[in-house]
């Protein structure tokens, strides 16, 4: 049994979390476990990426252009917690301005812990389109 | 750990480049009766529309520290632009 798992267990124990707090915990560690584990190619474990990269390259009027932007993934997480303190009548807003823009999206559907796992997913993430006169590529690393 | 230094490069059409090194702290020691006042107003805000004081502050926080690491380059032709926060 490894340390985290001990202290979640002690925790059930002393009665600081509710047996369904405690068998999440434990679900995010049998799901986080396997990938720190997973070695790669060369034998290694494999390094948790830490920056989303964006790469536009294309042509504009026939001059050569290129966007190379690069945001630590600890920004967006830092993000999702910005969106959770808007307020209610802000999101109610941008719902009506969404819904008269043909997107039916509810906004205050979307909770922070949902925004915080797609976070985590997005390392296996990556999106590679190719037109004519651009190209670009959305990855981790 | 918060910025430490904000580094900017543009390269003009003419290739000349200009390279400016902004040191982050001394910026915001210089700035900060300026940011007293806008976190007076953040406060203000968040108690009219009932947003957590210490998680509103707590969150500017996580952003500010996450930012080392931030890279925009951008480039136009001969003209090209890039932001790095260290």
């Amino acid at each position: 049994m490894n340390e985290q798992r001990r202290d979640i267990l002690q925790m059930l124990a002393e009665g600081k979390l509710t047996a369904e707090e405690a068998d999440q915990l434990l679900a995010a560690l049998d799901r986080d476990e396997p990938a720190a584990a997973a070695p790669s190619s060369d034998g290694r474990p494999k390094a948790k990426p830490k920056y989303l990269r964006v790469v536009v390259d294309g042509t504009d009027d026939g001059t050569p252009s290129r966007v190379n932007i690069r945001v630590p993934l600890q920004l967006l997480r830092a993000g999702v917690r910005l969106a959770a303190l808007i307020p209610p009548q802000a999101l109610g807003e941008a719902n009506r301005e969404l819904s008269k823009s043909g997107v039916p999206f509810d906004l205050t559907q979307l909770k922070p812990d949902q925004l915080e796992t797609l976070i985590e997913h997005l390392d296996e993430l990556t999106v590679d389109v190719d037109q004519p006169d651009a190209k670009v590529r959305i990855f981790c690393e | 750990m918060m910025p430490q230094s904000l580094t900017v490069r543009a390269t003009r059409p003419n290739g000349r480049p200009i390279r400016i090194w902004i040191p982050v702290l001394p910026v915001l020691l210089v700035l900060s009766p300026l940011l007293i006042l806008a976190a007076g107003i953040a406060a203000v805000a968040c108690v009219v529309y009932r947003v957590s004081l210490l998680r509103a502050f707590g969150t500017g926080w996580r952003i500010m520290s996450a930012l080392p690491g931030t890279r925009v380059d951008v480039e136009h032709g001969r003209t090209a632009v890039l932001v790095v926060v260290t």
